[in-house]
């Protein structure tokens, strides 16, 4: 009886604070020191006080938070990811989710710096030969992997052969495949030559490509070095527990100094809700992909920061071009003159974390076009459209969204702004792995799928626009294009390369296999007291100088 | 009682057959290649085709199959596509989680339940029974995740009682362990109560109705007596049905209540490998949920025994 009164007691609270929550105003209830901490000026923290009881795994932080005035740096700062990150092997990994725990335990060849310039990393400097073809990289002296083995030429060679087999599998090999060979010439000098010249080479190896794996662990046990990575990065792999974390620990002896900050924690939260939850708990330091809807939430309290920047992928919609009804032009430009890109980033991403957009190159990348306007939403010129493609009260079809909530409000905008114009949309949620399949397949009319993006022009549009490019969803094929795409990449000047680029752009708004609809925002939000944060726009979480005050 | 778990034991393994067998042929009609998601959208047709060869996954179904079940018979089941380690030990590692929370989750809803059912059966029709049957009402009506969430948002982010995650094994840190637990045990715990709530409900309603109750009182017995003596006995067969179904749902996994609060468990192993398209992790894991299953089944049908004489468990009849 009274146990039932209980129950009874906790639904009601539960009811009234469910009718509480929505309100963004976000007063935190307890946290009385909200500790502007005035940036102490001591820069390296050497080793903060060892006294951890024992390498405990994680979440005393909820504790620490409210009322420890830190007055040294944290020993653990705890990062959300949004998915189990499957394979911690560059060489293997084929999720982005990936690559987030990679900028702890690897480096790479030549990195990004905020304006997307290749700046040294492993490599100090480089040459390219005038033809384009060989590209020699003076390697940095005293650079150690975790294991304590040196990092040399050899090792370039030893990576750069293990992504070329076939029998590594690697996802890294059809990015590399413009490699001939690799020669160590020195140990510290390393030539790759190139079949062919590829202009994005460079940019290529700021990602998994140009990260540097330990040898020796490879030569122990290939297989299942994904289970206990070795790099040269400013951490080390401590242990990763399927679904839930993976923990790594400063490493001492990192060429470019010992890391602020002694461990950090990447946890896993699939579901976005569940992730705010996390962090309002005080659970959480860092975080990216915060639901659009909760942002502003974060905004307005003293106790976070918001870096909001443009990334470097487009969104959209992929139209069949070889079958009906997509295989018409008209039919292709009418939708995409129905739709209202404004409109969906108001309501699908409160105008947050996505911008409107209308190319495969976004703000900030090299080939972005600043003369280029928003193209208007324009519902006489669908019908005239229409019309010309010989049916003037529209037609019908299928598109397949994820099954996401901000797919399933874009499918439903989508439906309503192309309902107006006579097209009628039906909606079909499909699971990302089927997706996948059914787009590599065509079997589909209209499917929603953007591309993450990459820092050179060239892996924004190469594979998913040139005849038969392995991402060409589309099945859209312009010998023009080819061309184009072709000579953009051989091409090593800037300039005319940002010109063919516009060609391409242009010829791609013409002919719409995809409709360019939105720019998506990278967000990172993360305690006010974390410093050291430098937002890049490939949205890399980058952690060597990251320390908790 | 040997012979009965014999038989039974040795029933398992048609049943275990026909599981493998179903789940190997769906895994292989789902849309969505391993070989696409490990190496990536870029890849070129013959890299995809070359990883299929090497994974096998280029044979005929049968083959594949046979191969597997011979793997099985030796006690392997094989390694994860995608992380190449051994599916049994992953999945052993994630069985401890998931246990905690079915055997705490089945606590808090004993708990709730049997006092709940007694007091609205035996009081029925008055404020008592109205509170019960609304509870139980609302425990199946409100949505698993959003009672997870807005548990969360009471006791974690308003209140700060509880850690809103970071689950450890109970062996490392019992204190915290129980700190992270204790809510999903109640989420969940709470719906599985309403259902049994309402099943004895209406199966002591039944009994309290027969002749032989009448019988009993009209003796003169005292209530409780003929309450707890005479009809919870014979009104607990149904219910054990329903908790044996729900605790065989539990040790299958929680998805929903494991990604709410965070827990590294089976439930999230299972859908995060079909994401992938583990398929061998998805194979041995849907195996060991079967098996499962059928050993709660048989324990049940003991059980039963001990509840009613009459269920002989020797005789064929009584499978």
């Amino acid at each position: 009886m009274s146990r039932l009164a209980l129950i009874l007691t906790l639904m009601v609270a539960l009811v009234v604070t469910a009718c509480a929550q929505p309100a963004p105003t976000s007063q935190a209830p307890a946290p009385a020191a909200p500790t502007t901490a005035p940036a102490p000026k001591q820069e390296p923290p050497k080793a903060a006080p060892t006294e951890a009881p024992k390498p405990a795994p994680t979440t005393d932080a909820a504790k620490a938070a409210p009322p420890a005035a830190a007055p040294a740096a944290a020993d653990t700062i705890v990062i959300a990811l949004e998915s189990d990150p499957p394979r911690l092997d560059p060489h293997l990994s084929s999720a982005a989710v990936d690559r987030q725990v990679f900028q702890s335990l690897f480096d790479t060849l030549v990195d990004l710096d905020e304006n997307l310039n290749i700046v040294p990393e492993l490599a100090e400097k480089w040459t390219v030969s005038p033809d384009g073809l060989v590209y020699t990289f003076n390697l940095r002296k005293g650079v150690k992997f975790h294991d304590g083995t040196d990092f040399d030429a050899q090792a370039v060679k030893v990576n750069f052969d293990r992504m070329m087999d076939e029998k590594t599998a690697s996802a890294r090999r059809a990015e590399i495949s413009s490699v001939d060979k690799v020669e160590v010439v020195d140990p510290q000098t390393v030539k790759i030559s190139l079949k062919k010249p590829f202009s994005p080479f460079l940019s290529v190896l700021t990602d998994r490509a140009g990260m540097m794996l330990s040898p020796k662990a490879l030569a122990a046990d290939a297989a299942n070095f994904q289970n206990k990575p070795v790099g040269t990065g400013p951490f080390k792999f401590v242990e990763k527990v399927k679904d839930d974390h993976v923990t790594v620990e400063r490493f001492d002896e990192y060429w470019g100094g010992a890391a602020p900050t002694k461990r950090i924690i990447y946890r896993t939260f699939v579901d976005g809700n569940v992730r705010v939850v996390n962090m309002k708990s005080g659970q959480i330091d860092m975080s990216n992909l915060t639901p659009a809807k909760d942002i502003p939430s974060f905004q307005s309290d003293a106790k976070w920061k918001v870096s909001l920047k443009p990334s470097l992928g487009w969104q959209g919609i992929w139209l069949n071009v070889t079958k009906p009804p997509f295989d018409k032009k008209e039919n292709r430009q009418a939708l995409a003159a129905a739709l209202d890109r404004a409109a969906i980033t108001k309501v699908v991403f409160s105008d947050l974390s996505a911008v409107p957009g209308w190319s495969p190159f976004p703000p900030g990348t090299p080939a972005y076009d600043e003369t280029k306007k928003m193209p208007a939403r324009d519902l006489a010129k669908a019908k005239d459209l229409l019309s010309k493609a010989g049916n003037p009260t529209g037609f019908s079809f299928t598109f397949k969204i994820g099954q996401d909530a901000v797919a399933q409000q874009l499918g439903q905008i989508v439906q309503s702004m192309a309902g107006e114009a006579g097209i009628q949309v039906k909606l079909e949620q499909v699971e990302f792995g089927a997706l996948l399949d059914q787009l590599g397949k065509k079997n589909f009319e209209a499917a929603q799928i953007g591309w993450s993006g990459r820092p050179d022009p060239d892996g924004n549009v190469t594979n998913h626009f040139i005849t038969n490019g392995p991402n060409n969803y589309a099945g859209y094929s312009n010998a023009d294009v080819d061309k184009w795409l072709e000579d953009a990449r051989t091409a090593q000047d800037t300039a005319a390369r940002k010109a063919i680029y516009k060609k391409i752009d242009d010829q791609l708004a013409e002919d719409q296999p995809f409709i360019f609809l939105w720019w998506p925002v990278n967000d990172k939000v993360y305690v006010s007291n974390l410093q050291g944060y430098v937002h890049v726009p490939d949205g890399m979480m980058r952690t060597q100088k990251l320390v908790k005050k | 009682m040997g012979a009965f778990l014999v038989r039974r034991l040795l029933l398992t393994i048609p049943i275990v057959f026909i599981v493998s067998v179903v789940v190997f042929s769906l895994l292989h009609f789902l849309p969505g290649d391993p070989a696409v998601l490990i190496l990536g959208q870029e890849a070129t047709p013959q890299a995809l085709a070359a990883l299929r060869a090497r994974l096998g996954l280029d044979q005929p179904l049968l083959v594949q199959y046979l191969r597997w079940l011979g793997n099985l018979l030796r006690g392997d089941l094989g390694r994860s596509l995608i992380t190449n380690q051994p599916v049994l030990e992953v999945i052993l590692s994630k069985m401890p989680p998931t246990l905690e929370l079915a055997i705490g989750a089945f606590l808090v809803s004993v708990l709730i339940s049997v006092p709940a059912g007694i007091v609205s059966a035996t009081r029925r029709g008055r404020l008592p029974d109205y509170l019960a049957t609304t509870f139980a009402f609302a425990g199946l009506s409100i949505p698993h995740f959003w009672l997870g969430i807005m548990l969360l948002l009471l006791f974690a982010v308003q209140l700060k009682w509880l850690p809103a995650s970071g689950y450890v094994p109970l062996w490392e840190n019992p204190t915290q362990n129980l700190k992270v637990m204790i809510l999903p045990m109640i989420a969940t715990g709470m719906r599985e109560s309403a259902i049994v709530t309402r099943q004895l409900r209406s199966s002591l309603l039944e009994v309290l109705g027969q002749d032989y109750i009448r019988t009993a009182l009209a003796k003169g017995l005292r209530e409780q007596v003929v309450l707890v003596g005479h009809a919870l006995k014979n009104a607990m067969i149904p219910v054990l049905t329903v908790s044996g179904l729900q605790i065989a749902g539990l040790l299958s996994g929680l998805v929903i209540t494991e990604q709410v609060f965070s827990i590294p468990g089976f439930g999230r192993l299972l859908v995060d490998s079909i994401f992938n398209r583990d398929f061998t992790m998805v194979q041995g894991g849907v195996l060991v949920a079967a098996l499962m299953v059928v050993t709660v089944n048989i324990l049940v049908d003991i059980l039963y025994a001990f509840l009613d004489p009459r269920i002989k468990l020797v005789t064929s009849e009584a499978v």
